[in-house]
């Protein structure tokens, strides 16, 4: 349905269209007007001959000669194509037919047979001559054919022209809706961050579009360039970073082995390592991020079990939980019920878990819960990690997966404002579908995975 | 133990240097991979400790080229990448152990320690013991003075590690490697409460703390 849509939408086609609509209607227009022209000089023609032929009749001497003359014309003439009528004074009736009225209007009536009219349209002359009544009428079925061979003429030139034209304008739309869908597929590609994406040299194009197709990818290079660059200087920042820092650490660490210090000092001296810390902390997630956007972690992907990772998590995370007064429920599905095996990487999704659950435990009082959850089904794998806490407004749900984004709220909690930003890399570097939604009360997070499907069937 | 470390930035090769002095190491350092591994193949190192990345010669080439000609000396890798994916080349390429800076100075010399006397596998033990402490690992039963103590299999996997490892520290995460097979660093502090958990049960009914904790390093079974 979207495809047909999509060839009626096109250009060519509506062109093509608009082409035929207009190239018909002049064709018709200049195709009627000969036809009245044609048919009003036929009608002049007949009318002219009418005349001529009572101008003949006119000629006879009186009243008698003019019947006999009628009846010598009539006996000769096919009332299909001309009827000679005259009602002499003496009552008497010559010709090849009469016209007679009824309720219908006037018709014509052949005399020896008078059930069978003759039908047919005629252009009648009557005159009144010698004290009876003349009447001569010619058929108009010559006037009438007329039609039906402009009729012919319309059918034999407009019909193949019509239907060459659309035939051109839908083999035309078509390929053009053709490489509209490569283009537009590669800068679907583009736009949700793909920037290898390419629309690629395609056979035989040589028209506008391939043109535009060939700058998409131009302008896809110089962006991928750029956004590569970026992404160096980014990651060239944290390495360069990483020594200077280091060394802080050396500076902060021998001081805090020295003797002589001052208790008050060295609670000081810790705090700057933990601050230290976290700061190493931010370069560590910025540069992991970085990496998993490469995509280079996917040649590591292999088959592994969901359920397993999520209980691993659970529990490694069940003591800390209740410690900080939170409850921590999970619900794995029934045991030996479907496997939730997906392809990827253990320790990524791993820490995605991770990242999840330590938000969830940051972000919501004590006495609250949080529900791990993992559903197979249908090809599919959910897990989606729910708490009882604040949650985060509809406005701010899209901007909570940006690096370094913290709601303000968000600002006196620890955390580096990088979780859920990886837990968004990691989603798409799996091909999973990330949401984030109102628990009422509370922030839902699910992750959508294709199930694997197994070597054989070409999972 | 004699060891060799090969760092090009003065401030931390230094500093590792000598700590790992204070501790009773004899130490050479060296600031060039090409001094590096000339030092490593002409002497009897117990364990190497290579940054990874250094002018001319880098740490990963250095141990790929002492790997081949023989040498076996464990070697610990520094370095500032810190993915996984640097974490396998390294390994990959004949590291034994990795770390990313910046480092606390007790996870390092921890890790120097294990590299050190990684000995081959004596004879699988059946029963550890520490103190009044037994684990029989064919029963899985803990006990301490004799009575029985209750242990949920991850705390039992913690303390065993902790027995086989007698008098060496094992840092948090050594511990998440090794326990949970993590190799990522938690924000919050899981192992803690694992180890706070385990504590409650193994020490804290008893006289005298078996699970010691080594400040800005990690934990430690006395042996």
């Amino acid at each position: 349905m979207r495809r047909g849509g999509g060839v009626l939408r096109s250009m060519p086609l509506r062109l093509t269209l608009g082409l035929v609509a207009l190239f018909t209607t002049v064709s018709l227009i200049s195709l009627a007007a000969t036809y009245v022209v044609t048919q009003a000089s036929f009608d002049q023609a007949l009318r002219d001959d009418l005349k001529q032929d009572m101008a003949g009749f006119r000629a006879a001497p009186n009243a008698a000669a003019l019947a006999a003359l009628v009846k010598a014309e009539a006996r000769e003439t096919d009332p299909d194509r001309m009827v000679l009528s005259y009602f002499a004074p003496n009552r008497r009736h010559y010709g090849n037919a009469v016209i007679a009225r009824d309720s219908d209007g006037y018709r014509i009536v052949t005399p020896d047979q008078t059930e069978a009219r003759t039908g047919g349209a005629y252009l009648a002359l009557t005159s009144s001559e010698f004290g009876g009544q003349l009447t001569i009428a010619r058929s108009r079925a010559e006037i009438d054919a007329l039609r039906g061979v402009f009729l012919n003429i319309l059918a034999l030139s407009l019909l193949p022209t019509v239907l060459i034209a659309l035939s051109g304008g839908l083999y035309l739309a078509r390929r053009g809706a053709t490489h509209v869908r490569v283009v537009s597929r590669a800068l679907d590609r583009l736009t949700t961050g793909d920037l290898a994406a390419r629309v690629g040299p395609v056979v035989g194009w040589s028209d506008d579009l391939a043109q535009i197709g060939g700058k998409i990818d131009q302008m896809a290079q110089a962006q991928e360039r750029s956004v590569a660059a970026i992404k160096q200087v980014s990651s060239d920042i944290a390495h360069d970073l990483k020594t200077p820092i280091q060394r802080v650490a050396v500076h902060l660490d021998d001081l805090s082995r020295s003797k002589t210090l001052a208790p008050a000092v060295g609670s000081r001296i810790d705090k700057a390592r933990t601050e230290l810390e976290g700061v190493a902390s931010v370069f560590r997630s910025l540069l992991q991020i970085a990496q998993i956007e490469t995509g280079s972690p996917a040649a590591r992907f292999a088959p592994l079990d969901l359920r397993d990772v999520a209980s691993r998590c659970a529990e490694l995370y069940e003591p800390t939980a209740s410690d900080s007064g939170h409850g921590l429920h999970i619900d794995l599905g029934p045991a030996g019920a479907v496997p939730a095996t997906v392809t990827g990487d253990r320790d990524l999704l791993m820490q995605l878990l991770a990242n999840l659950i330590e938000n969830a435990l940051r972000h919501t009082p004590p006495g609250t819960n949080i529900h791990l959850s993992l559903t197979a089904a249908s090809g599919s794998v959910v897990l989606c990690v729910r708490d009882t806490g604040p949650g985060i407004p509809a406005a701010d749900r899209n901007k909570v997966l940006q690096r370094l984004y913290r709601l303000d709220r968000s600002r006196r909690t620890p955390g580096n404002g990088l979780g859920l930003s990886f837990v968004s890399v990691v989603a798409r570097l799996h091909d999973a579908d990330l949401s984030l939604t109102d628990a009422a009360p509370g922030l839902c997070v699910c992750l959508t995975f294709a199930a694997y499907a197994g070597q054989d069937s070409g999972g | 133990m004699k060891l060799l470390v090969v760092e090009d930035d003065p401030t931390t090769g230094d500093y590792i240097a000598r700590g790992l002095r204070e501790e009773g190491n004899a130490v050479d350092l060296v600031a060039d991979g090409k001094d590096g591994l000339i030092q490593a193949t002409s002497g009897q190192y117990d364990v190497l400790i290579v940054d990874r990345m250094m002018p001319g010669l880098d740490g990963l080439s250095l141990v790929k080229a002492l790997r081949g000609a023989g040498n076996q000396t464990p070697v610990l890798f520094l370095t500032s990448l810190g993915s996984v994916e640097d974490r396998i080349g390294g390994l990959n390429a004949g590291g034994d152990d990795y770390l990313v800076k910046p480092f606390a100075f007790g996870e390092l010399s921890a890790r120097v320690a294990a590299l050190g006397r990684r000995q081959p596998p004596a004879e699988q033990e059946t029963v550890l013991r520490a103190g009044a402490l037994e684990m029989d690992l064919l029963a899985r039963r803990v006990t301490r003075e004799g009575r029985d103590i209750d242990l949920l299999p991850r705390e039992f996997a913690i303390l065993e590690h902790l027995l086989r490892r007698k008098g060496r520290v094992q840092t948090r995460t050594m511990l998440l490697e090794d326990v949970w097979g993590i190799s990522f660093d938690p924000m919050t502090n899981v192992v803690e409460t694992h180890i706070s958990r385990l504590r409650a049960k193994v020490d804290k009914p008893f006289d005298g703390d078996l699970i010691k904790t080594v400040r800005g390093a990690g934990y430690r079974i006395d042996a």
